[in-house]
């Protein structure tokens, strides 16, 4: 062997070490997870340093919540308060948090959210699958009980009147969702997409960069209606199709009511897409639009500049506005439908 | 001479061996491979496009799903569940959601989409 091909020899295996340990160093790994919690099938995949562990304590952190919000599960601390006899109930700083925040948006949404449609939701059957037309009579004698602005907040203690219950399922997973968009970024987790049963939260956008493709489901039929393309936000879609059911005469009922009539919401919308930065608020907003219907909704964007939305309407006309126009893509053979872009006014 | 050619011979079978196992990895990973999971665990791997009709059923903690393939596509025919949502979501679409049955930990989903996801 020549002087000169021994040198190269000589500096091949320290080359080759220093090429493996550096690839040590780095542990950047992709990882997927999926578990059933929050009465649903969540998905989860990740990019980045322990990717696997990560999602691990994403998992810990979705069951812990479950075991705190649910509404079902006895020794929850929501279950504890509707069954408080009006009593006030300490609950975690947690869950002050999440009551805090539900209120908010049932405030600035003029009721359109409301915690406390519990009672009515129960009343046709959405809370235990055992469905039915409620009269008129059981709807007025519950109504009453109907207003977020029975729920007492001071401090760490939650007081809400006899007869009053609450669910904060309409914001709950969007909040979770963000819990655990946050764990992942503490985690180094620079990107990685988790899906709450529908309630998508996208922290980054693919590992090659490109955006993460989201179907947005036909409120009318099987499939998807288009895609979004995202990066770094939630997205939250709540329609009627969900969860529904059919009296004998052919009547739909779906799940989404009005907490003014305690009667599903019929606002000419079949369902609404919520893009932002928080999934809580894609959550809230979700449903609140949903109730308001297309011109209320409208006027509520234009009075916020923190979310996008789509609608797409009972007549499958859809509407969706500026921030979404380059973001959504109708499918093939969905091209012909009529679609609006609302702007904000120049 | 004769050792140099064995080696190019070697290093062509181990081309051929790679593009053959891209090409089958290629053809499993198409839209039409679905897998049936209970609790994490994949049952059952299957080609909707060359699947026979056919029943199969799950069964777990004495609860039974009873999945039927039809003509290239599948769905939950039956459920001995509660809330029977699995059966009414009908056949697996391309929606980026799976057919889930909560109470028996079921989950029929396609192995490989186009999308990263879909709300609902």
């Amino acid at each position: 062997m020549s002087t000169m091909k021994k040198r190269y020899f000589r500096w091949t295996i320290p080359v080759l070490l220093l090429l493996v340990l550096c690839g040590c160093g780095n542990h950047t790994e992709h990882a997927e997870h999926n578990f059933f919690a929050l009465d649903t099938y969540i998905t989860m995949q990740a990019d980045g340093p322990e990717a696997g562990a990560a999602l691990i304590s994403v998992e810990e952190l979705v069951t812990g919540r479950e075991r705190q919000w649910s509404v079902t599960r006895s020794g929850s601390e929501i279950n504890a308060i509707n069954h408080s006899s009006g009593a006030a109930i300490m609950v975690s700083e947690d869950t002050v948090q999440l009551i805090h925040f539900a209120l908010e948006q049932s405030r600035q949404t003029n009721g359109a959210l409301n915690p406390t449609i519990y009672p009515v939701l129960t009343a046709w059957g959405f809370t235990t699958g055992s469905y039915r037309v409620p009269t008129q009579e059981e709807l007025d004698e519950l109504l009453p009980f109907v207003d977020y602005r029975n729920i007492q907040l001071q401090e760490n203690t939650v007081t809400i009147p006899v007869g009053v219950q609450i669910d904060l399922g309409a914001v709950a997973k969007g909040y979770i969702g963000d819990e655990a968009a946050s764990l992942l970024r503490e985690n180094g987790i620079t990107s990685a997409l988790i899906n709450l049963g529908g309630n998508v939260q996208a922290v980054g956008a693919k590992p090659d960069g490109s955006p993460w493709r989201i179907g947005v489901r036909n409120p009318f039929t099987d499939g998807n209606l288009g895609v979004l393309e995202i990066k770094d936000v939630a997205v939250v879609t709540s329609g009627g199709y969900e969860r529904y059911f059919t009296d004998d005469a052919g009547n739909v009922y779906w799940h989404i009511l009005n907490p003014q009539t305690g009667y599903p919401a019929e606002s000419g919308i079949a369902s609404v897409t919520v893009v932002a930065p928080e999934g809580k608020r894609c959550d809230a907003l979700s449903t609140a639009l949903f109730v308001m219907g297309p011109d209320r909704a409208e006027e509520y964007w234009r009075d916020c500049d923190d979310f996008e939305m789509l609608l797409i309407l009972e007549d499958g006309c859809i509407c969706l506005t500026e921030g979404l126009e380059e973001a959504f893509t109708l499918n093939g053979g969905e091209s012909s439908r009529e679609v609006t872009v609302i702007r904000h006014e120049t | 001479m004769k050792r140099n050619r064995l080696w190019m011979l070697l290093c062509a079978g181990l081309l051929l061996a790679g593009v053959i196992g891209c090409l089958w990895v290629a053809r499993l990973s198409g839209g039409e491979i679905v897998e049936i999971v209970q609790n994490g665990t994949v049952l059952y791997t299957l080609d909707l496009a060359r699947t026979e009709n056919q029943i199969i059923e799950v069964s777990y903690q004495g609860r039974t799903n009873t999945v039927q393939i039809l003509d290239g596509r599948i769905c939950v025919q039956a459920a001995e569940c509660p809330d029977q949502t699995c059966v009414h979501m009908g056949y697996l679409s391309d929606s980026g959601l799976p057919i889930a049955c909560l109470p028996n930990r079921l989950v029929i989903q396609f192995a490989d989409t186009e999308l990263d996801g879909a709300t609902n």
